[in-house]
């Protein structure tokens, strides 16, 4: 049992009756579409710092970060230091966003439907929104199991706080849009950090460093921490994770979304940068906190499952008082990740799924309406996909490998459209097709039970390496095949 | 402790200390941006 009591009850009541006011309040200011999606491409660097960096942490970031940090020691945090690395790249160069930005579009497709044409633009919002959903799907579930365990409620309150908490984001998302998912996030972000930074120093005091490296050290020897002699990891762990970081900071839709919703170019790319070092944190915070579990827990405790390793030790060293400050910190980093992210797929299906059947231009008020709708149905999908998927493998490359089906052709896609002259709809065409179909092909096999053994050889990190140099190759290899009479013609028309 | 142990140290000691500062920062300036940008919707709905 935790160390919940009604003192954190109170703490977590009152954050999350702010949260709602401050999000269902924003509401009035929402006029147009624009508004809705992308706040108007009026959110500032400081703000726009806030919202990226507690969209990218929620409670599965927490959960996954620290199994890593349990079963692969300080190493696990080595995916933080190359997406710090790939964002502080993107955000010196502008290497694509800048191109992304300037074009003053709402969503990635709608600048390949300049490039590419209408069919590669509803194509690539099909797989950007079956990725992210699939990704997303996960969140719910895990989320649950770290508050039913840090809390110690009885399991069988899962689906019901699961429930609850996507009711309460859906409301404040669907009202406001972007600008309640801004002005929570902001709420969220310092709520959060609190928790986080107050957690850390905690474990710190109470299991100390020196127990925490010697456990590394017994149970992982160099490779816990040097990723490249890590039995688990290896090269191939680290190149997967250096291609997957590098293609999820120019195309994630949450991250493009802010870049979007920057009122210019100059202020996303500075976004960018100042959030860069937050994602080594982002793993290593979790990460020192999954070391600290498997300094303290014993592997025969969790029965297998260490994922429960973090909760477990949060349940037992974190007092009263402080329980309702993690409590509260987590639930601000699931909050803002889930509305977020029902927003952003949302944006995709409104405007690239969605759009060509739009035969007239929508007014303001129906396209706000249809926009709201469709929040709403990504979160009863996520309610229902969340309670029934059951997880295999560690939960980062689950992640890891849904994120890749659009990622892997939406990165080679954008590079192509920004940078290379002769890339057309064929070359886009195949790349999305190779990119989506290798890893959904790899997620069939690891489920059936006759063809597992194969995808456990493939291994996902060597699947997902495969997948970025294909969806490259037949973006180059299609482009080329297209006679010139055709590319011509497309030229002309 | 040998380099390797030091870079994890110091790593996680930066980010702690970088979290801690920017948190306050973001939490300030973040506050004023939230105001501006909500002027600035408040005027475009106003103009249509």
């Amino acid at each position: 049992m935790g160390h919940f009591s009604w003192i954190d009850g109170s703490i977590v009541g009152v954050y999350l009756l702010l949260t709602m006011a401050a999000g269902i309040a924003v509401r009035k200011y929402v006029g147009k579409v624009e508004h809705f999606l992308i706040a108007g491409h009026q959110m500032d660097l400081y703000l726009g710092i806030a919202s990226l960096a507690a969209t990218e942490f929620g409670i599965v970031t927490c959960m996954y970060a620290a199994q890593n940090g349990y079963d692969k020691g300080f190493a696990g945090a080595t995916p933080g230091i190359l997406y710090a690395a790939a964002m502080l790249f993107v955000g010196l160069t502008g290497f694509c966003v800048k191109p992304l930005r300037d074009a003053g579009v709402m969503t990635i497709p709608e600048l390949f439907d300049k490039r590419f044409g209408s069919r590669v633009r509803w194509l690539s919002g099909v797989v950007i929104v079956l990725g992210g959903l699939l990704n997303m799907g996960v969140f719910l579930r895990t989320g649950g199991e770290f508050l039913v365990t840090v809390c110690g409620l009885h399991v069988g309150y899962l689906e019901i706080t699961m429930t609850l908490l996507l009711v309460m984001v859906a409301v404040y998302t669907i009202l406001g849009g972007l600008l309640s998912v801004l002005v929570t996030d902001f709420l969220q972000f310092i709520v959060m950090s609190i928790g986080l930074i107050a957690v850390t120093v905690l474990l710190l005091v109470n299991v100390g460093w020196g127990a925490m490296v010697k456990a590394v050290e017994t149970n992982y020897g160099a490779g816990g921490f040097n990723p490249f002699v890590n039995e688990t990891m290896g090269w191939p762990y680290v190149v997967f994770n250096l291609m997957l970081n590098l293609a999820a900071v120019m195309t994630w839709q949450t991250t493009i979304q802010r870049l979007l919703a920057a009122k210019d170019t100059k202020t996303g790319q500075q976004v960018y940068t100042r959030t860069s070092f937050f994602f080594i944190c982002r793993f290593l915070i979790p990460g020192i906190w999954g070391v600290a579990a498997l300094a303290t827990i014993p592997a025969a405790a969790l029965n297998g499952n260490t994922l429960q390793a973090m909760p477990m030790l949060l349940a037992t060293v974190v007092p009263v008082g402080l329980m309702g400050l993690v409590v509260a910190a987590m639930l601000a980093a699931d909050m803002s990740t889930d509305s977020a992210y029902m927003l952003t797929w949302s944006s995709v299906i409104y405007n690239d799924i969605l759009g060509p059947f739009r035969k007239s231009k929508w007014s303001e008020k129906r396209g706000l309406l249809w926009n709201r709708c469709i929040v709403a149905c990504i979160g009863v999908f996520l309610l229902i996909y969340g309670l029934w998927y059951p997880l295999k493998g560690d939960l980062w490359t689950y992640l890891g490998v849904t994120g890749t089906i659009y990622l892997s052709s939406m990165s080679t896609l954008l590079i192509a459209c920004c940078y290379w002259k002769r890339a057309n709809n064929w070359g886009a065409t195949a790349a999305i097709i190779f990119g989506a179909a290798i890893p959904v092909g790899f997620l069939v096999i690891e489920q059936v039970p006759a063809t597992a053994p194969i995808a456990k050889a493939i291994g996902p990190y060597y699947s997902g390496i495969a997948t970025y140099l294909i969806a490259g190759a037949a973006m180059v290899v299609g482009s080329l095949l297209k006679p010139k009479s055709y590319r011509t013609e497309r030229q002309a028309s | 402790m040998n380099t390797i142990h030091w870079f994890w140290a110091g790593l996680t000691g930066a980010a702690l200390l970088w979290y801690s500062t920017v948190t306050v920062y973001v939490a300030i300036k973040g506050a004023v941006n939230i105001r501006d940008m909500l002027a600035r919707l408040s005027k475009d709905n106003e103009d249509g």
